[in-house]
């Protein structure tokens, strides 16, 4: 029996947006007897509601913000003009980007936590250590593999920090891509492994397996083998009778009194009606590009500049989702479209090496995510026409013998990428819009580029006939589905916007845990680490409410 | 005068072509003009043509193209409406005296489009009849799967492995 409050109770908590790391709040708290209510911008779709359509996916971004109805404005730097141009994607529904996200399930190395102290600092960047080691997080990453349901092989990964439990599911069975990754990789000398997915490979509590239908990436999971919190933990939450997830609900100021405390969240519901939900505490989850724009819009008195801004930083070192895509043509098919995106990955070239001349490196993995329209339109090669019957006949034959590999590449904090309001620009709730400024560092590209030299000697050495490279990425990232770094973690409040535990400098019972917390981009992938902030900060916020210090 | 049962199969199938040439004939379109669809679908055919094997036409891009634009891009009426309008004044600049592109022969048709593949018209009406073309078929389009099975697609809800030949190579032990 789902909770009913009304917005004159004054709940524990509430949560803005229930996503990755709100359905983790969410489940955390309510198991724990605390009342919850969580606000989701987005519906709340069930495996029904989820098909094989590529067009209302891809196409009309079924499943992500809307840009016609939450437009954003891009800029390079300060000196262009913003654009009205999206920017920012984002899993709009109950569940977030959990459930459309590709299952990707990568944890931090523990140099990702101190690089800063390694490295020194970088020209043209505010590179920064975590508050926090790879250790104080380890407990958290576990937890979250078992209470999701994370497939992989333990151990497989030699670049990985140590952890205190295997996953709790094997590994997905092995896709063409991930036969020729490997053969290649090992070919090459480098180091292999299963990939950790967010997806189920053998019934899990109460979950069925995977039916490798093949609609992952991007997609909801019409069985719920995909571990979102959507499948895995939003319905334990509602289950306790103290939980109440209000879909449609678009959060447009978080309240503070004269104390400076908050005291709960002012949003419009479904119908556009303007509701005062009260609470002791919130916990923002609205992801990197949504939790600081809320910030902004809340101003007062006490904080002109937006909620928990008193040093300028909300939306601050914003870090994008950098990397670039090689295809590989094979000889005989490997049907792509089949089951999950990746099984093979690599993370060989994943620390910083000073050798190298550049800060950063990236993960690589094994896959063709291409739906068929959005290969015909964006992946053939640029060698044929791009329509007419010669393009026709070519990606007929080509679609089923696809293969590919991915970088995912390291994306430093630099002050002047930020999340802002456009005030010129109106979302259709009369909300200003996000203003996005966003230009790579330059050892992005060159990262960028490091990596994907590694992409196209794996290709080559696996065999392929014919190699080529997405034309749209390789170039400046202008936009990213990964969002981080906007409200980040740090001891200083001086130049950070939360605490190690992720509650505000400035506000004592205002938490923010999403990717707007991460210091650094890490090698992208960053859901796991987000979730494992998540429980980390729900497991604190259990404590200090139980000793009162919230 | 004597019926006999080949004459009456092939009544039957006579009569079979024309119900469904009925039933195209009535089904309206619910937003394009006839003729302006017929003008849109010659385009579409030279994008996905119909050759040795289905393109555009048999895929019915027509009328994913027409239920998109009657609902959910009703914000791209007026590219259409100015492209094709343009591409007709084109069409005259190239070829004066041509009735509609529909009319052209199809190298006039290839080259009438060479003059306008780069403009924002014709781009989209790309993306739309990609999408028509291999898009679900209940958006309209990829009528019985003609796009998924061309390129070698076989829609199921699930699949058991292995899923291609590398993987099945692997799973016999590298054996050919």
């Amino acid at each position: 029996m789902s909770a009913q409050f009304r917005p004159t109770d004054v709940v524990d908590f509430i949560v803005v947006g229930i996503g990755a790391a709100g359905g983790v709040v969410a489940k955390e708290l309510s198991t724990a007897g605390f009342r919850v209510v969580a606000l989701e911008q987005g519906p709340w779709r069930h495996e029904k509601d989820f098909q094989h359509d590529e067009v209302t996916v891809m196409y009309r971004a079924g499943l992500t913000n809307d840009p016609k109805k939450q437009p954003n404005t891009f800029r390079k730097t300060a000196a262009d003009p913003a654009k009205t141009q999206q920017a920012v994607e984002y899993g709009c529904m109950v569940g977030g980007g959990s459930v459309h996200f590709t299952t990707n399930y990568w944890r931090f190395h523990p140099e990702d936590f101190h690089e800063r102290s390694t490295l020194g600092p970088i020209p043209g960047a505010d590179l920064q250590d975590w508050p926090i080691a790879y250790d104080d997080l380890e407990p958290y990453y576990t937890k979250a593999e078992w209470d999701l349901g994370i497939s992989g092989l333990g151990g497989s990964n030699p670049f990985d920090g140590p952890r205190t439990k295997p996953y709790p599911l094997p590994p997905m069975p092995v896709k063409s891509t991930g036969v020729l990754f490997e053969r290649a990789a090992k070919q090459l000398g480098w180091h292999p492994f299963p990939a950790p997915l967010a997806v189920l490979s053998q019934p899990y509590r109460g979950g069925v397996a995977c039916v490798h239908c093949g609609f992952c990436e991007s997609f909801g999971c019409e069985v719920g083998a995909k571990s979102s919190t959507l499948a895995a933990l939003i319905p334990v939450a509602v289950k306790t009778g103290r939980c109440e997830v209000r879909p449609n609900s678009y959060a447009r100021k978080i309240e503070t009194r004269k104390d400076g405390r908050v005291t709960g969240v002012i949003y419009f519901d479904a119908q556009k009606r303007e509701i005062f939900q009260r609470a002791k505490a919130v916990v923002v989850c609205a992801n990197g590009a949504e939790t600081p724009r809320l910030l902004l819009m809340s101003k007062s008195n006490r904080f002109p500049q937006g909620l928990a801004n008193s040093n300028g930083n909300v939306g601050k070192y914003l870090m994008f989702d950098n990397g670039a895509f090689a295809f590989g043509l094979f000889d005989h098919p490997l049907n792509e479209y089949k089951s999950v995106v990746v099984t093979r990955v690599l993370h060989d070239f994943y620390r910083s090496d000073p050798k190298r001349g550049f800060y950063g490196g990236g993960g690589i993995d094994g896959r063709f995510d291409y739906y068929p329209a959005g290969f015909a339109l964006t992946g053939m090669p640029s060698d044929i026409p791009q329509w007419g019957a010669e393009w026709k006949r070519t990606f007929a034959q080509y679609y089923t013998h696809m293969g590919g590999a991915l970088g995912h590449t390291s994306c430093l904090a630099v002050e002047q990428n930020n999340i802002a309001l456009d005030n010129q620009v109106k979302d259709a709730w009369g909300l200003p819009a996000l203003r996005v400024t966003f230009k790579n560092h330059p050892d992005d590209m060159k990262a960028m580029q490091f990596i994907l030299d590694r992409q196209m000697e794996l290709l080559h050495t696996a065999g392929a006939k014919k190699v080529w490279v997405d034309p749209t990425t390789n170039v400046e990232t202008t936009y990213s589905r990964h969002l981080m770094g906007s409200c980040r973690m740090g001891n200083d409040p001086r130049s950070s916007v939360v605490n190690r535990w992720n509650r505000a400098h400035d506000v004592p019972n205002l938490f923010l845990v999403d990717g707007s917390s991460l210091v650094t981009s890490g090698r992208q992938q960053p859901t796991a680490t987000i979730q494992a902030l998540a429980y980390r900060t729900a497991d604190y916020l259990q404590q200090a409410a139980k000793r009162n210090e919230i | 005068m004597n019926v006999t049962r080949r004459d009456w199969m092939l009544a039957a199938a006579c009569w079979t072509e024309v119900l469904r040439a009925q039933s195209q004939a009535s089904a309206k379109f619910a937003w394009f003009e006839p003729a302006t669809a017929t003008e849109i679908e010659a385009i579409a055919a030279q994008i996905i043509p119909d050759d040795d094997t289905p393109g555009a036409k048999a895929a019915g891009v027509i009328w994913f193209i027409d239920r998109a634009l009657a609902d959910y891009d009703q914000d791209k009426r007026q590219l259409y409406r100015d492209g094709l309008a343009a591409t007709q004044a084109k069409r005259a600049e190239l070829y004066p005296g041509s009735t509609s592109i529909a009319a052209l022969q199809p190298d006039q048709q290839i080259a009438l489009l060479k003059a306008i593949e780069k403009n924002d018209f014709f781009q989209q009406l790309r993306t739309h009849t990609v999408l028509g073309f291999l898009g679900h078929p209940m958006h309209g389009g990829n009528r019985n799967q003609v796009g998924w099975k061309l390129i070698g697609l076989d829609h199921q809800m699930q699949y058991q492995p292995p899923f291609g030949y590398y993987d099945a190579e692997a799973a016999r032990g590298g054996k050919k």
